[in-house]
């Protein structure tokens, strides 16, 4: 049993596929409140409030190197225990089967462009992230959230929503929001992304755990044509000169499957994580 | 060990009133260093972009700044400074 499973749940609905047991899409999702208690995760502008929580954090960078190694080493601690402060990047096969599991399901815009490129998001047209679950119901109280209103969808609009954004080139991360149970798919790149960001440049492993698969390249199929290099949001896929194919880093790779989606030959495939011992604990 | 040296963004918020609503340096920052959120709260309303004040503008990836000065060059209010600490 690998450590998403002891921690996350139950290895019957597959190798490290704690998102789709339906136990974590409902855990604690209504708790109930004593009067004299304030919700400790989210207040009346959970956005607001995580705006000013991750610039805290950052400048605890500046200002204490060393307390924020430390932040950065308890939180990787924590994800391994649970319950619950994760996300982790999915390929979209995977997102489909959440979204045929979850309900509600709403799309909304995205946290992270709002704060790091200021991107509001306004429409259905633009909205690149997911609410799932009864959370989304009292959305509304969360003004900066609900700004521009959120779209529900069926599971199939759902999917050929997914399907847009894996074309445009996002990756999925299916994300708690730091609550208990799954509240999310958000599409992601760099730098506008701060899960993908925090991980990549910072080191911060719990947003952005890589998933449980790896690309590899079958090199009958490849024809060495480099659409799957642009589509590499980790920088792991290199075009190899000399033998004019395509070379995938499977320790940096996080298998998020946009590079599969994208090859037009079939070239690449996704394989289980656990199947290659060296990878094993790469996460 | 030495504490390694970034480069420092200052930013004027009595210049910078609108971040939110304006947004050019957040769109233009090669490496995105900016932030931007809402100070200004209220239940179950919509924090307005153009209320001065609302929002205020940081720069927590200042690391990643490669003083570029793209963002002083489109900033309207000339509410942008940045430089390097000095070693002394």
């Amino acid at each position: 049993m690998n450590w998403i499973d002891k921690a996350y749940g139950d290895p019957k609905y597959g190798n490290g596929r704690w998102y789709l047991n339906p136990k974590n899409h409902s855990r604690n999702m209504y708790k109930i409140k004593k009067p004299d208690q304030k919700s400790a995760a989210f207040g009346s502008d959970p956005e607001a409030q995580s705006g000013a929580r991750i610039f805290e954090i950052m400048q605890t960078r500046f200002e204490d190197p060393e307390k924020f190694e430390r932040m950065v080493k308890e939180a990787d601690a924590m994800r391994t225990k649970g319950p619950f402060q994760i996300g982790q990047v999915i390929p979209i096969q995977e997102a489909f089967k959440v979204a045929e599991l979850s309900y509600p399901i709403g799309a909304m815009h995205c946290i992270c462009r709002y704060h790091w490129r200021a991107n509001e998001e306004r429409n259905e047209h633009e909205y690149s992230c997911t609410g799932l679950g009864v959370g989304m119901l009292k959305w509304e109280r969360w003004p900066e959230r609900y700004k521009g209103g959120v779209n529900f969808m069926t599971p199939d609009e759902t999917k050929e929503w997914l399907m847009k954004w894996n074309k445009k080139g996002l990756v999925h991360i299916i994300m708690t929001f730091g609550g208990s149970y799954v509240g999310g798919i958000c599409n992601c790149d760099y730098p506008d992304c701060g899960m993908i960001r925090n991980r990549i440049d910072y080191g911060i492993t719990t947003g952005c755990i890589k998933s449980p698969w790896v690309a590899k390249v079958d090199y009958d199929q490849c024809t060495g044509c480099g659409i799957c290099v642009q589509r590499c949001q980790f920088g792991a896929i290199k075009f190899e000169v000399t033998i004019e194919k395509t070379n995938i880093d499977q320790f940096k790779c996080y298998g998020c499957g946009l590079c599969e989606t994208a090859c037009p030959t079939k070239g690449i495939e996704l394989i289980e994580r656990e199947s290659l011992p060296g990878l094993k604990e790469v996460w | 060990m030495s504490k390694p040296r970034y480069p420092v963004i200052e930013i004027d918020s009595n210049k910078c009133t609108v971040p939110f609503y304006c947004k050019k340096c957040l769109e233009i920052c090669p490496t995105s260093v900016f932030m931007v959120h809402a100070v200004k709260v209220e239940k179950g309303r919509e924090t307005n972009p153009q209320d001065p004040g609302a929002y205020v503008l940081a720069a927590p990836m200042r690391d990643k700044c490669s003083v570029c000065n793209d963002c002083i060059e489109v900033c309207p209010e000339d509410a942008i400074k940045i430089y390097f600490p000095s070693d002394t």
